[in-house]
């Protein structure tokens, strides 16, 4: 009659396969490490028996690797109702109020019956929040867009440092528009910190009138972060990640706050970044124009900020002039030693 | 008054009613998830709108998701996370109850 | 404890944090029903659980069964509000989990006394059991027994005690002998109820019953369950017997004969009826009132 929640410790070997091997029978197959890895806490709901029926796991604030098994059990949902409710407890009582959750359209009414709000949806899958602060109330805080203003225009970026690259994208932006509002990703997962990132580009487009900065928020993540471990094929993973990124933006961002078009640097050398153009421009139009702006070359070849940090890892501070806006440059003069350890300390410079 | 913290009380688990509380404009606003919201919304909402009274609580939101709650549970429910929006967990007010 | 003769064959264990089955905790005709804020309820839900039961006993109609609640022990932060919240809600009985020593139950009783003066119950009406959950508890299950005028039963709760003994439960209960034994005379000595453990594997139906007939055959009141699914199986072994039944019959219709005479001795087969013979007839007529063997006027109830 009473079927207990218990956590469950994926650091124990033992737990760990059962875990596995009870997902697997209800269909989740995709372990990989990106997904697992981020896992905060696993909860595990057992019969009177003691059989595992189902678990949930979080990684920050997304609830992840949910499953059910319907053997047995009292009224249909009871027990996803009981695992969402106590991951929604758990995280309660460590002050996190607002949730993610990305799954596949099949679980859309499960989880809208407990309060949970779709925010996108594509064919494959689709991203729901519950709690607070939510998508309006992040709205709500955004700087306002000029009643005079026509068009407008957006761009999103890592800023991870923000280079000559992302300056001139901003540039072209303002040229053509009347209004252009930065978002940075919120995510705090760079080799600069997240308000180190927020400053650079502040004071890197300071000296532009039509542009304003602001964080991402929950909403502007980098995709890659977006878990698909539902999905078995890797590369229609990353379409589904990147494809509910666009969705995302144009549903909640772009249409509500009347921005009218999408900047993006052309992308050379990473094929999930290409991907990634590609969904937006096939997603965002006609409601929301996608704005392809050639990258700025330096010697022919690409500025990027990977090759920013690779040179900052190795010593070669010399070239970042040519790479980086004077703003860029007085920052990390000032905050060497603070970058160099955190390079030293293993900082991925990798990645975004 | 003001709460002091966003705060969650309940379950969404049949026959109760998970509750949260977070700093709103004036007012107390509800968002309210029920499958008989039709025919209870409004005693669902009286019932917490009567404890919220009792703490002095007057901006607030108030997200509400019913699983089927009896109007003792509701009551319960909502002087739990009253108290822990005030940060008054371990301190029952004795006068409410 | 003036010995108080209702029936306690079952105590129902409910968590106290679950609103569906508090709601519906007393419709399976259990004798006694235990809101647990302890074990079954996490740390973080003790403030809820304990406003939720508190609701429902000031709402929801448990019709004649007694109301018991284990509280959180007294090594806890959550030990005097869960008595506070309690008494003041009216509950008929405290459980004080993890008992060792009177001095515990003196403890609890001042802070329950004091909670009556507070809320405005009548001082003596929150009575008191303890559970027995440890080696020092038994030794001492006389002393706790008899700690308060306030108690009306100990109970043997044996995961915790098999722990502290360095031992596991087994189905033939050895391991428990000693314990029930001990418990079982604390509690005839100091005129209060006796409760054994309960058992928690709810697909031997067959273990549970051996179980059940052997704390009946010790002498104790009754069992502690933890699923409505055990009240038929304890309440079948504790019925009494076609021949119990007569026996009783015939000790009342004794006792109505000497009223009617208004005679002070009570006769019956050319042998004094005494005290503790009355006492087993009425405890048989309840029980075969209660398994619905005979009917309110003490009537064969034809099968």
């Amino acid at each position: 009659m009473v079927e207990k929640i218990r956590d469950l410790y994926l650091f124990s070997k033992a737990s760990k396969k059962q875990w596995m091997a009870f997902l697997e029978e209800q269909g989740v197959v995709d372990f990989d490490q990106a997904e697992v890895q981020p896992i905060d806490q696993t909860l595990g709901l057992y019969d009177e028996q003691d059989q595992l029926v189902g678990t949930g796991s979080i990684a920050g604030q997304v609830i992840k690797y949910i499953a059910v098994s319907h053997a047995g059990e009292e009224h249909p949902g009871s027990r996803f109702n009981q695992i969402v409710s106590a991951l929604e407890s758990d995280l309660a009582e460590k002050g996190c109020f607002h949730l993610f959750v990305f799954t596949k359209a099949t679980y859309q009414e499960a989880f809208e019956h407990i309060g949970f709000r779709t925010l996108a949806k594509t064919a494959v899958g689709l991203i729901l929040e519950k709690g607070t602060p939510n998508i309006e109330q992040y709205r709500a805080s955004l700087p306002k867009k000029p009643v005079d203003a026509g068009q407008t225009a957006a761009i999103v970026m890592n800023a991870n440092p923000f280079t000559k690259g992302h300056r001139y994208l901003i540039e072209q932006a303002a040229q053509e528009n009347d209004w252009v509002m930065v978002f940075v990703v919120n995510q705090d997962v760079s080799l600069f910190k997240t308000t180190e990132r927020m400053a650079m580009v502040q004071k890197g487009s300071e000296d532009i009138a039509n542009v304003v900065v602001a964080n991402g928020g929950d909403y502007m993540v980098s995709y890659l972060l977006f878990p698909a471990y539902f999905i078995d094929d890797r590369d229609q993973a990353i379409r589904f990640q990147t494809a509910l990124d666009a969705e995302l933006f144009k549903q909640q961002i772009a249409e509500p706050l009347g921005l009218s078009a999408r900047y993006i640097g052309t992308e050379p050398t990473s094929h999930t970044t290409a991907l990634y153009n590609q969904q937006l421009k096939k997603i965002l139009p006609p409601q929301v124009a996608v704005k392809e702006v050639p990258r700025l070359s330096q010697d022919g070849q690409a500025i990027s900020a990977r090759t920013v940090r690779q040179a900052l890892k190795d010593q070669q501070l010399s070239s970042l002039a040519d790479l980086l806006p004077e703003t860029t440059l007085d920052f990390i003069k000032t905050n060497q030693e603070a970058i160099m350890e955190r390079i030293a300390k293993g900082q991925q410079i990798h990645g975004n | 008054m003001e709460i002091k913290q966003t705060a969650l009380a309940g379950t969404l688990e049949s026959s109760d009613i998970q509750i949260m509380l977070s700093q709103g404009e004036k007012g107390i606003h509800f968002d309210l998830t029920s499958d008989v919201k039709k025919q209870f919304g409004e005693d669902i909402m009286a019932t917490i709108q009567s404890v919220l009274q009792a703490y002095d609580i007057e901006n607030v939101l108030v997200k509400v998701v019913d699983k089927g709650a009896l109007t003792p549970v509701i009551k319960a429910r909502a002087i739990a996370v009253a108290q822990r929006a005030l940060d008054l967990k371990d301190e029952p007010n004795w006068e409410v109850l | 404890m003036a010995a108080d003769e209702r029936l306690r064959r079952t105590m129902m264990f409910v968590p106290g944090n679950n609103p569906g089955l508090i709601k519906d905790a007393g419709i399976f005709g259990v004798d006694s029903i235990m809101f647990d804020l302890e074990d079954a309820v996490n740390m973080n839900e003790k403030d809820a659980a304990r406003y939720l039961v508190y609701e429902a006993l000031q709402t929801f109609d448990y019709g004649d069964a007694e109301l018991v609640v284990r509280i959180n022990g007294l090594d806890t932060p959550f030990y005097e509000n869960d008595i506070k919240a309690m008494v003041k809600a009216g509950i008929d009985v405290i459980r004080l989990p993890k008992t060792e020593s009177a001095d515990m139950i003196h403890e609890l009783e001042n802070l329950v006394e004091a909670a009556e003066k507070e809320f405005g119950r009548e001082v003596g009406s929150t009575h008191l059991m303890a559970a027995i959950e440890s080696a020092m508890g038994v030794v001492n299950a006389y002393q706790i027994a008899s700690a308060s005028k306030r108690m009306i039963g100990i109970a043997l709760s044996a995961e915790d005690y098999t722990t502290d003994m360095k031992t596991h439960r087994y189905p033939d209960g050895q391991e428990l002998l000693y314990a029930r034994n001990v418990i079982l005379h604390a509690a005839r000595a100091a005129k209060i109820a006796a409760f054994d453990t309960v058992f928690t594997n709810l697909d031997d139906e067959e273990g549970f019953i051996r179980e059940t007939k052997l704390i009946h055959q010790l002498g104790f009141d009754g069992k502690s369950i933890i699923n409505p699914r055990q009240v038929a199986p304890v309440n079948r072994v504790f019925a009494p017997s076609r021949k119990e039944i007569q026996n009783a019959q015939n000790v009342m219709a004794a006792i109505e004969e000497a009223k009617q005479k208004g005679s002070g001795v009570i006769a019956m087969n050319g042998q004094m009826v005494d005290r503790p013979v009355v006492m087993r007839a009425e405890r048989v007529m309840k029980l075969a009132k209660a398994n619905n063997l005979i009917d309110a006027e003490g009537n064969d109830i034809e099968e």
